[in-house]
């Protein structure tokens, strides 16, 4: 069990240290320069990782929060919280980059009739409000069961946003931006896809530190109480 | 459990009446609501704009927050809650009862406030209000179906009533969508049929099914 632990961390940092800047050198100095958007094409290489890790930790979380309703563990309720902070994190940076992104390449710091961008800020708005339930409640059942059903409902609010977007613009707002850039070289998918797995372990690797530091500080709880002889 | 609900959602409706604790309270706000963004605009809301579209669905979505604050805590209060959890009824029943009188509020509301609406701001030129209504009531299903669930589990928090609205908000955004567009779409744009609608009667089935799953966890133990 111990180094079970030590390896959820381990291997997660190691990936970490050799692929986030591995994704940097190839981003800079291995792949050519994009035709159309020069330099500010770079951030795609980024952005776009941490966006879809973003939502892979979200998923994760609200998976968690199924198992918890399903298995009544404790350890799952904290592994959902802990899926969902990821999210956030990964998020603001999201929030961050795209609108560098948008401002470099589109000309406005937000594009109101960009599909992702929206759906996204829904998302993300969402999941803030989850940080505000559960640290609302006290601890306990009732709050690991509301905080579970409210990670659970963004399940469907995903769909439903991406839906909703879809039939409010294809009217309402004329697709300015088609995605032409199919063709990409190899040089530039391969970048990208180093570039998603470093984000991955890095979510991996922040969501094991986070765990741990949460059990230890429970374990320091319990022994406080033992201390004290409140709890044998 | 559908006769529960309609006994739960009855004698909801019934304490409404003798009470008035929030309808009226809705419908004043609804009014002031749609003033509010009438000027905000700077009166740019005239007859078929995008405008008076978003100026009904705005004031819509914030008054049945304003009606959702007071849902369960009658119950909360009197220790109702706690029986009806001891009731041998599903617990889905007490959730689906509160959020059919949660919906009867929000009808009751936009049969005053839809026509003053359509009063206030087409004179001449009216949408085909049939389209209209069909969406109101679309989004009204799902409103009051999101909104008590977010109550539900807002129920017992410190901040309840700050809360409420940030956890319903976000969920209903899609509503608005789908809802402003279908308005468009009575205005006599093209807007693609009947998409927005279907739209929002898909969104009304996904929550009924992730709410039905759920419902076991949601009003405590």
């Amino acid at each position: 069990m111990r180094t079970n632990r030590h390896l959820t961390t381990t291997i997660p940092l190691v990936l970490s240290i050799v692929l986030v800047p591995l994704t940097i050198g190839m981003a800079f100095w291995w792949t050519g320069e994009d035709i159309d958007q020069g330099l500010s094409q770079k951030i795609f290489y980024f952005h776009v990782p941490i966006a879809l890790t973003s939502y892979a930790a979200f998923g994760y979380g609200a998976f968690c929060a199924a198992m918890y309703l399903w298995k009544r563990t404790e350890v799952w309720d904290l592994r959902s919280y802990v899926g969902i902070h990821s999210g956030t994190i990964f998020g603001t940076l999201v929030l961050i980059t795209g609108p560098i992104w948008a401002k470099a390449s589109w000309g406005v710091w937000w594009n109101w009739s960009d599909r992702q961008l929206n759906v996204f800020l829904i998302l993300f708005l969402y999941y803030c409000a989850y940080f505000m339930l559960r640290f609302s409640l006290d601890e306990g059942e009732r709050r690991r069961s509301a905080s579970a059903v409210f990670a659970l409902l963004g399940i469907g609010l995903i769909p439903m946003s991406l839906l909703a977007v879809r039939v409010a613009q294809t009217l309402i707002h004329p697709t300015v931006f088609t995605s032409s850039g199919a063709a990409m070289p190899g040089t530039f998918v391969l970048t990208f896809l180093v570039g998603m797995a470093a984000m991955l372990s890095l979510m991996v690797l922040l969501i094991s530190v986070e765990l741990r530091g949460k059990r230890a500080a429970a374990r320091v709880l319990q022994l406080q109480r033992i201390a004290r002889g409140e709890d044998a | 459990m559908i006769g529960a609900a309609l006994t739960i959602a009855r004698v909801k409706l019934v304490l409404e009446i003798r009470r008035r604790e929030v309808i009226f309270a809705m419908l004043l706000f609804i009014a002031a609501t749609i003033v509010i963004v009438h000027f905000a605009l700077s009166g740019d809301t005239g007859a078929g704009t995008r405008a008076a579209a978003g100026m009904l669905w705005a004031a819509v979505v914030f008054t049945a927050v304003l009606g959702l604050l007071r849902t369960f805590s009658a119950e909360h209060e009197g220790g109702v809650l706690d029986a009806l959890l001891l009731a041998p009824i599903d617990r889905a029943a007490i959730w689906l009862g509160t959020a059919l009188a949660q919906f009867g509020f929000l009808v009751v509301i936009e049969v005053v406030a839809v026509p003053v609406w359509w009063a206030l701001f087409f004179q001449q030129d009216g949408p085909s209000i049939g389209t209209v209504v069909v969406a109101l009531l679309l989004a009204d299903i799902g409103i009051a179906l999101v909104g008590t669930l977010s109550a539900a589990l807002a129920l017992g928090a410190r901040t309840r009533d700050v809360l409420l609205p940030v956890l319903v908000l976000p969920l209903l955004i899609p509503v608005v969508l789908g809802g402003v567009t279908a308005t468009y779409g009575a205005f006599g744009e093209e807007v693609g049929g009947l998409q927005p609608l279907g739209f929002l009667a898909l969104y009304d089935l996904v929550f009924i099914a992730l709410a039905w799953g759920t419902s076991d966890h949601l009003l405590g133990d």
